[in-house]
């Protein structure tokens, strides 16, 4: 098995435009969101983390963002590897706006072009679990092909249609979020973009060490804990790793009464001893297709340089599970996992190189 | 990298007229509110399957599917709903592809992965899924509503065969009904006929 190496990433999301500014947010506690007005009967007024860079152009001001954050990533090392890009709502918030109207060879193209890409490019939409499968897909592509680089860019900027359907459904809070939290009534979405850059030639302090989705049908718009216990079995199995070797697992807890209830019973029937967990949410919302790449952007760079999220409410002991209030004296191996629409849970093993 | 043998097929480009009538028989009721790509997607989908002799998928069989437009039928709508106020909730659940991977699982019993590309070429999807493929081999997809729509699939499962009984192939190649057995490597694509 050829090692894949985390080589690079970049961040821009609502605590900063660089993975280094966002982990000074986060250490500083930081928690930047604005109001969306929304119409209708289940309308109103709904907290949003947004990037902090404002542009009258949404088309201009994706392009700037994404370019940002891939150079971050270091993507001119990887233009002739493989470019997966991760997202549940394409230009949809330019096209809500009139400014465009595309279609998803367009879209692909567009970004390529932005990114004077050279290589293949595949466009992936699981939902909130997206950038998660591309990244599980990358890592299979670099294991399977004579490719050694590969990004992996999650996106999703500021849309009506997205806020929209999340408060159609019901499952946005008016207030914040509270992962796992005695109070929590509800998720507060964001937008990122985040760029992973994967290589099989580029030693890096981690690399991804495997990982796993499970799609339960049974329950298409939320979690089913046999599911959350069954994707972290199969993603131990992939990874060749023991419950006990998980030194930290980054959970969803986005704050959805229900849902994090089923994560909880998922985790407790996973882990008879249950490791240190995380949840980033609170600090950058949840940014769907985006959130697995954003959030392993973000705590891999808090375990090499500090900070950690500050949970302002009070966990909810029926639970019986709760987020920890440091780091851990050291991770060797951490998961990160997203649960989303479509019954899709995934989680990926990224282990210290 | 892999040898896949075909044993299913639906090319349904187009479907036939009563395709709605023949989803409805196979699914046991009409399917409601779930918008016509995803209703030619399952009956595309339980086709191949049935032509494949299987009624579910086995552990760690893989779903992959592409498409040019996808829900952008679904999606128009909700857009025009957004004007004056939300998006209906099933309307909005209709634009992610993921709500139809979903019944697509739940209908073969699979709790494996399932994977949704745009604008994803034969290719393009196969080279991806194959590098994932686990035990339980693929069932592959590529749905559309436009121009008549199209709902073509296959079931692939990993064979082994001399490599000297395949020849070159055009993406196109995949889908002819002649073919039994496809391999995929760095040269690409190619394919062995039915003896």
């Amino acid at each position: 098995m050829k090692p894949v190496y985390l080589a690079g990433r970049g961040l821009a999301c609502a605590l900063g435009l660089s993975v280094s500014d966002a982990r000074a947010a986060l250490q500083r506690g930081e928690q930047h969101t604005r109001c969306h007005v929304l119409p209708g009967a289940s309308g109103g007024n709904f907290p949003y983390h947004t990037i902090p860079y404002q542009h009258n152009d949404s088309h201009e001001r994706a392009r700037i963002l994404l370019q940002r954050v891939t150079d971050e990533a270091g993507a001119q090392h990887a233009r002739d590897g493989v470019l997966l890009i991760a997202t549940s709502s394409y230009d949809i918030g330019a096209e809500t706006r009139g400014a465009i109207k595309s279609d998803y060879g367009t879209y692909t193209d567009k970004i390529a072009a932005w990114l004077d890409w050279r290589g293949p490019v595949y466009l992936l939409n699981t939902a909130c679990t997206s950038s998660l499968n591309a990244l599980l897909a990358a890592h299979a592509l670099l294991q399977a092909d004579d490719l050694s680089e590969a990004l992996v860019l999650g996106i999703e900027l500021d849309n009506r249609l997205t806020l929209g359907g999340f408060a159609a459904l019901q499952l946005l809070t008016q207030g914040d979020s509270k992962p796992f939290g005695a109070q929590r009534d509800g998720l507060v979405l964001g937008e990122a973009v985040a760029a992973l850059r994967l290589s099989t030639t580029t030693p890096a302090d981690w690399q991804i060490a495997g990982g796993a989705n499970v799609v339960d049908g049974s329950q298409p718009t939320g979690a089913s804990a046999t599911a959350v216990a069954e994707m972290y079995h199969r993603a131990l199995s992939a990874s060749g790793l023991t419950a006990a070797q998980i030194d930290l697992i980054k959970v969803q807890a986005a704050g959805s009464p229900g849902n994090d209830a089923v994560e909880a019973q998922g985790l407790r029937d996973a882990f008879t001893t249950m490791p240190p967990l995380v949840s980033l949410k609170a600090a950058i919302g949840h940014t769907m297709g985006a959130s697995g790449a954003a959030e392993i952007a973000l705590l891999s760079v808090t375990l090499e340089h500090g900070g950690w999220p500050l949970y302002r409410d009070a966990a909810d002991p029926t639970l019986g599970v709760e987020l920890a209030a440091q780091p851990p004296a050291s991770v060797k191996n951490f998961m990160a996992t997203i649960l989303g629409f479509g019954g899709s849970h995934a989680t990926v093993v990224v282990q210290r190189a | 990298m892999n040898t896949f043998a075909i044993t299913g097929r639906c090319i349904a480009s187009p479907p036939p007229a009563d395709w709605r009538e023949q989803l409805t028989r196979m699914l046991g009721a009409k399917p409601r509110r779930i918008g016509t790509w995803a209703e030619l997607g399952l009956y595309g989908a339980l086709t191949c399957m049935a032509d494949a002799g299987e009624a579910g998928l086995p552990p760690e069989a893989q779903i992959w599917l592409g498409s040019r437009r996808g829900t952008y039928t679904a999606t128009d709508l909700a857009l025009a709903q957004l004007r004056d106020d939300l998006p209906m909730p099933l309307t909005f659940l209709q634009t992610q592809p993921s709500q139809f991977l979903a019944m697509l699982a739940a209908r073969l019993e699979s709790r494996g992965h399932a994977c949704f590309l745009a604008d994803a070429q034969p290719q393009a999807l196969l080279r991806l899924a194959a590098a994932q493929a686990g035990a339980g081999g693929l069932l592959l997809g590529w749905v559309d509503e436009m121009n008549g729509g199209s709902s073509n699939w296959l079931r692939l499962r990993h064979a082994e065969a001399a490599a000297h009984e395949f020849v070159a192939a055009s993406a196109e190649g995949l889908l002819h009904p002649h073919v039994s057995h496809l391999h995929l490597d760095s040269t690409g694509l190619r394919i062995r006929h039915a003896d």
